[in-house]
C-alpha cells in the first residue's frame, strides 16, 4: 500500500492547469460592464518593453508558482507525501542537486554538465560511479563518495523508517528496486563508487531509472539531535538521523535560518520561506557548476490560488504598471490562449513585454480500464475490439483544436509522444492517432460482436460466447454496454472532452455516467482497488490526468503496465506484454523498447488521451531563460535580464 | 445585566459543542479524508472516543498538523487569520462608514430623487455577486486603468495587509460594496421607522434642532438592527471572503479552508470551521450584549 500512494502521489498527475474561472461571467453585470468599457477606454494601453539584447549580471526574477501548489517540504529524502514537483523540482533541487540531472533542453536525457558525477561505467553488472572533484558544499567540503553513500544508506533503512502514524520514507522507493537489486556498494576513492547489479540490467534503464533517484547529502547533515553520526557508513545509524532530519524538515519556520538546511551544493540559497509559497533565494557564490557570466542574483517564487489570478497579475503589472509585484516568468492559462494558425505551435500572444512559449512535460496522458472491477465490466473492458471501439469515440484531434485551443499532442502509445524522444519508436513517431474519431467503425466492431445498438440506449449482448463473432468470455446474453466513470474536477478542457466521449459513445450504444471528483479524491479510489481487494473495485474508467517520467526518466513500462505493478491501477495484465518489459530492463538497446511499445500501442491497454502542455510560458521580454527543461526542473542560475 | 450575560455565554457555549460535535461528525463521513493518516491508532475507536479526544487536544491548544501545510493547523491560523480580519474588518469599518450616512439620507429624503438613485445603487450592488464585481473591479481598475493591483497585499500578517493599500483596495471594495449596500438598506429602513416614532416629534416639539433630533434621537436609535446585524453578517462576510480571497489571490482564512476542503486536509477543515464557529457565535453574543447595552428594554424582557 505504502509504495502504491508513493508511486500514484508522484507521478499521477492533474492534467493542465486548475481552477478556471469562466470570464464571460462579467457580460453579466450590465450596468457595472458599461462603467468597466467607459473608464477602460479612457485607461492607458500596454506598450512593448524596450529591453536590448545585452545580457546584464545581477536583479531579481519573479517565478510564477502553480496554482495552489507551493513548497513545503525541504529534505531531498521526501516521503510520498511530499513527493512533488513544487517541491523536488522547482524548489529542493535548486539548492540540492541531484546525482545525474536529466532534462538537456527540452529532451528528457542525461544532462551531463549539470549532473555532480560522470556517466556511470558498467563492467559486465559492475557500476562505477565517479563524482567529478570540483563540487563543493557552501561548507566547503566537498561532495564526494560519503555523501552518496549517505543517500544510499539511508534508502537501504527505508523500510525500516516507515511506522503506522508517520507516512515516511523515500517517496520513489520500491521494494526490490533499488537499492535491493544492488549488493557490496561501496566507496572505493574519494570521489568513486562500485556497486554490484543482481541482474543484468538494461545500463540506460539503471541509470535512467535507479540512480536518477539519487541525491548526495552533505556530511553535516549525517547527525541527530544530539551530535553527530555516521548513517554514511553505518546503515544502523540511518533511522535515527533520519528521524533528525525529518523532524528539521517539519519546522519550516527555520527553513531560512537553518544550520542544516543552509549547507548547499546547488545554486541558490534560501533567504526567506513561508508554505504560503512566497519563498526567495540568493545566488550561492561558493556554487561550483558552469553558469553563465552574467546571471541573476536572486530567484523569487510567488504563489497563486488560481491561474486566473496569476493571469490577472500578469496583465495589470507586465509592462511595468503599479502592480507592486511583477512578474517575469508567469503561464497564459489555456483558456485564455489564441489558437495558433495553421501549422504554427504559438498563437498571437495577448501579453505585450512577454514572450510565449509552449511548455510540454515528458511523461503520458492516459486513463485506464479497470480491469478488477466487481461487475461483469471487467469481461467487457478485457475485449480488445471493445477498446478499440472505444478509442474510436476519443476525439484526441477534436480536443486539441478544441478544448485546448489548439495546443496539444496527439498519444499513440505507452511512450509519450511529446517531446519527440528516440525512446519513441519510428512507426508510432510516424503512426498519426490510428484509432482517430470514427463511430462508424466503433459501431462495427461492437455489432460484429454480438452486440445489438438499439435506437436509443445502451447496447445489449445478444451473442454470448467467446467465438470472433461473439461478445466474449464471462459476458451474459442481456448485459449492457453502461459504464460509471470518474474524471478530475476543475479542469476545464478535461471536462469538454469529457462531455464530447459521453456524447460520441451515446451514439454507439455506450452508456457513460460520467462525473466529476477532487483529484484526491479519486486517486485514492483508483489505489484503493487491489487484486486483493474486490470490494474498493466499483470504479470503471477514472482519468486523473497523465503521469510523469520523474524520477524515473526511461519509459519502459514496468512501473505502469507490468501485471504485478502498484502502479498498473486498472489491473491490465498480458502474458506476452511482461515478457516485453522484462526485456527492456534487460537489454540496452532501443529495439527492445520499441518492439515493447509497438506491441503493446495496439493493444490499448488505457485510454490514450490527448497531451496537453503543463504550460504555456509566458517570460518577459527583459529576461532570458532559454528553452525550459520536459522534465520541469527549473534552471534559474542560467537566467539573464537583457538591457 | 450580569444574569443576563451569563444566560447568553451559557447558550454561546451551547452552540459551540453542537457545532463542533456536527463539524466532526460530517467531517468523519467524507470519503477519501486522510482521517485514518491523522488519527492513527485512535482510527479504529468509536466515534465519541475520537470526539473527545479531539476535543481534549483543542481544550489543549493542539487544533492539529497540516500535512498538506506541513505545518500546525495553528501556525496556519495564526498566518491567515489576522489576514482576513484585516481584510474583513476594514471592509465592514468602510461599510459603516458609507453606510450610515447614505441610509440616513435616504431616510430623510424618504422618495424624494436621491432616496430613488442610491436605492437602485445599492441595490445594484446588493445583487451583484462579489465574483462579478470583483472581476470588473479588476479588469478595470487592475488590468486597463493600473491604478491598483490586480491582486490582494502578499506581505504577512495584520500590518502587513493593511499598510499596502494600492493592493488592498480593490478587495476590501468589492467586499465593502456589497455590505454597504445591506447596512444602508436596513439603516434607511430603521431610521423611516424612527422618524415616525413619538419621541421625534417630542423632541421637534420641544425645539430641538432638526441636525440634534437626528443624530441623538433617530440615528441613535436606529442604529440598533445594524449592530444585531453585524453580528449575524460575520459568517456571510467570511463566506464573501472566500470568493474574493480567491479572485484576489489572497490567502487568508477564506482560502485556506476551501483549499483544505477540496484537498481532504482534515484537520485543517476542523480547526479553521471551529475558529469560525466561535466567531460567529462570539459575533453574535456581542451583539446581543451591545443591543442590551443600547436598549436596557432587552435585558428587562430577558428577565
Amino acid at each position: 500500500m505504502r509504495e502504491g500512494l508513493a508511486a500514484v502521489l508522484t507521478r499521477a498527475r492533474r492534467r493542465g492547469r486548475r481552477d478556471r474561472r469562466a470570464r464571460g461571467v462579467l457580460a453579466l453585470c450590465c450596468a457595472a460592464s458599461g462603467l468597466a468599457l467607459l473608464l477602460a477606454a479612457c485607461g492607458p494601453t500596454d506598450g512593448p518593453s524596450a529591453a536590448g539584447d545585452t545580457p546584464v549580471s545581477g536583479g531579481t526574477a519573479t517565478w510564477a508558482e502553480s496554482p495552489s501548489s507551493q513548497p513545503t517540504w525541504i529534505f531531498p529524502f521526501a516521503p510520498s507525501a511530499y513527493f512533488s514537483v513544487a517541491n523536488t523540482d522547482d524548489f529542493e533541487y535548486l539548492m540540492y542537486r541531484p546525482l545525474y540531472w536529466f532534462g538537456t533542453g527540452t529532451k528528457p536525457t542525461l544532462n551531463t554538465q549539470l549532473s555532480l558525477a560522470d556517466p556511470p561505467t558498467y563492467h559486465g553488472r559492475l557500476v562505477t560511479i565517479k563524482l567529478k572533484d570540483n563540487y563543493r558544499w557552501s561548507n566547503g567540503e566537498p561532495v564526494d563518495a560519503q555523501d552518496v553513500l549517505f543517500w544510499i544508506h539511508m534508502e537501504q533503512a527505508d523500510a525500516a523508517l516507515s511506522s503506522a502514524t508517520k507516512p515516511v520514507g523515500w517517496g520513489g522507493y520500491i521494494p526490490g528496486y533499488f537499492p535491493n537489486n544492488v549488493k557490496d556498494i561501496k566507496a572505493v576513492g574519494t570521489y568513486e563508487i562500485t556497486m554490484v547489479m543482481k541482474s543484468s540490467y538494461s545500463t540506460a534503464w539503471f541509470t535512467g531509472n535507479e540512480l536518477s533517484q539519487i541525491t548526495p547529502m552533505p556530511m553535516a547533515w549525517d547527525r541527530t539531535s544530539t551530535g553527530k553520526s555516521d548513517c554514511a557508513a553505518v546503515v544502523a545509524d540511518c533511522t535515527a538521523v533520519y528521524d533528525y532530519l525529518y523532524g528539521q524538515s517539519t519546522d519550516t519556520a527555520s527553513y531560512a535560518t537553518s544550520k542544516i538546511w543552509s549547507v548547499v551544493d546547488g545554486p541558490w540559497r534560501l533567504t526567506s520561506f513561508s508554505t504560503s509559497g512566497l519563498d526567495t533565494f540568493s545566488y550561492n557564490t561558493h556554487y561550483s557548476g558552469q553558469v553563465p557570466a552574467h546571471h541573476i542574483s536572486k530567484f523569487t517564487e510567488v504563489p497563486f490560488i488560481s491561474e486566473q489570478s496569476e493571469y490577472t497579475v500578469l496583465q495589470a503589472g507586465g509592462s511595468g504598471g503599479l502592480s507592486s509585484q511583477k512578474l517575469d516568468v508567469g503561464y497564459l492559462p489555456t483558456v485564455d490562449a489564441p489558437p495558433p494558425a495553421a501549422g504554427a505551435q504559438l498563437g498571437q500572444n495577448p501579453l505585450p513585454g512577454y514572450h510565449l512559449s509552449a511548455l510540454y512535460e515528458w511523461g503520458l496522458s492516459y486513463y485506464p480500464y479497470n480491469f478488477r472491477n466487481n461487475t461483469y465490466r471487467r469481461f467487457v473492458f478485457s475485449q480488445l475490439y471493445f477498446r478499440k471501439a472505444f478509442q474510436h469515440l476519443v476525439d484526441q484531434e477534436g480536443v486539441i483544436n478544441g478544448p485546448l485551443h489548439g495546443y496539444g499532442k496527439v498519444t499513440t502509445g505507452p511512450v509519450g509522444n511529446y517531446p519527440v524522444t528516440k525512446y519513441l519508436s519510428p512507426k508510432l513517431r510516424k503512426a498519426g492517432d490510428p484509432f482517430a474519431l470514427s463511430l462508424g467503425a466503433a459501431r462495427r466492431l461492437l455489432t460484429s460482436h454480438g452486440w445489438t445498438i438499439p435506437a436509443s440506449g445502451p447496447a445489449t449482448c445478444t451473442k454470448p460466447g467467446p467465438a470472433s463473432n461473439e461478445c466474449g468470455t464471462g459476458i451474459k446474453a442481456g448485459d449492457k454496454l453502461t459504464f460509471s466513470m470518474i474524471y478530475a474536477s476543475g479542469i476545464d478542457w478535461m471536462e469538454s472532452a469529457v462531455k464530447e466521449l459521453v456524447s460520441n459513445a451515446s451514439l454507439v450504444g455506450i452508456d457513460i455516467s460520467a462525473t466529476a471528483e477532487g483529484f484526491d479524491t479519486l486517486i485514492t479510489q483508483v489505489v484503493n482497488c487491489t487484486a486483493t481487494a474486490a470490494a474498493n473495485c466499483g470504479w470503471q474508467l477514472a482519468d486523473w490526468g497523465s503521469w510523469t517520467y520523474a524520477p524515473d526518466y526511461l519509459p519502459t513500462g514496468e512501473e505502469l503496465f507490468q501485471t504485478t505493478s502498484v502502479a498498473n491501477f486498472g489491473g491490465y495484465s498480458n502474458a506476452r506484454n511482461n515478457q516485453l518489459i522484462s526485456k527492456t530492463l534487460h537489454s540496452s538497446g532501443l529495439g527492445t523498447l520499441y518492439a515493447w511499445q509497438n506491441y503493446l500501442a495496439g493493444q490499448l491497454p488505457v485510454v490514450w488521451t490527448p497531451d496537453a502542455p503543463a504550460d504555456l510560458l509566458e517570460t518577459a521580454d527583459s529576461l532570458h531563460i532559454g528553452p525550459q527543461a520536459s522534465t520541469l526542473a527549473i534552471t534559474p542560475e542560467d537566467w539573464y535580464f537583457l538591457k | 445585566m450580569t444574569a443576563y450575560l451569563a444566560r447568553r455565554v451559557l447558550q454561546a457555549l451551547v452552540v459551540l459543542v453542537v457545532v463542533t460535535l456536527i463539524v466532526y461528525a460530517l467531517l468523519t463521513r467524507v470519503p477519501g479524508s486522510a482521517l485514518g493518516a491523522v488519527l492513527g491508532p485512535h482510527a479504529a475507536s468509536g466515534f465519541l472516543p475520537r470526539y473527545f479526544s479531539w476535543l481534549n487536544q483543542v481544550l489543549h491548544g493542539n487544533l492539529g498538523f497540516s500535512l498538506l501545510h506541513n505545518e500546525p493547523v495553528s501556525t496556519l491560523l495564526a498566518a491567515s487569520l489576522p489576514r482576513t480580519v484585516a481584510l474583513t474588518g476594514t471592509a465592514v469599518l468602510l461599510a459603516l462608514i458609507v453606510a450610515i450616512p447614505v441610509g440616513m439620507l435616504q431616510a430623510v429624503n424618504k422618495n424624494k430623487l436621491v432616496d430613488h438613485v442610491l436605492r437602485a445603487l445599492t441595490l445594484l450592488c446588493y445583487g451583484t455577486p462579489s465574483f462579478v464585481l470583483g472581476s470588473v473591479l479588476i479588469l478595470v481598475f487592475a488590468v486597463k486603468l493600473k491604478w491598483f493591483g490586480g491582486e490582494g497585499p502578499q506581505a504577512p500578517g495584520f500590518v502587513g495587509v493593511i499598510t499596502d493599500w494600492r493592493d488592498l483596495t480593490l478587495p476590501v471594495l468589492t467586499l465593502a460594496l456589497l455590505t454597504i449596500a445591506l447596512f444602508s438598506r436596513y439603516l434607511r429602513s430603521s431610521a423611516i421607522d424612527s422618524l415616525a416614532q413619538d419621541y421625534v416629534r417630542t423632541a421637534r416639539a420641544k425645539g430641538a434642532g432638526e441636525r440634534r433630533v437626528l443624530r441623538r434621537h433617530v440615528l441613535r436609535n436606529s442604529l440598533l438592527p445594524v449592530v444585531t446585524l453585524i453580528g449575524l453578517t460575520v459568517p456571510q462576510i467570511l463566506a464573501g471572503a472566500v470568493v474574493v480571497e480567491s479572485i484576489f489571490n489572497f490567502q487568508g482564512m477564506g482560502y485556506q479552508l476551501w483549499y483544505a476542503a477540496e484537498n481532504h486536509d482534515f484537520p485543517v477543515v476542523l480547526g479553521f470551521t471551529l475558529v469560525i464557529g466561535v466567531g460567529v457565535v462570539a459575533g453574535s453574543l456581542l451583539a446581543d450584549v451591545g443591543y442590551a447595552l443600547l436598549d436596557p428594554r432587552v435585558r428587562y424582557a430577558g428577565r
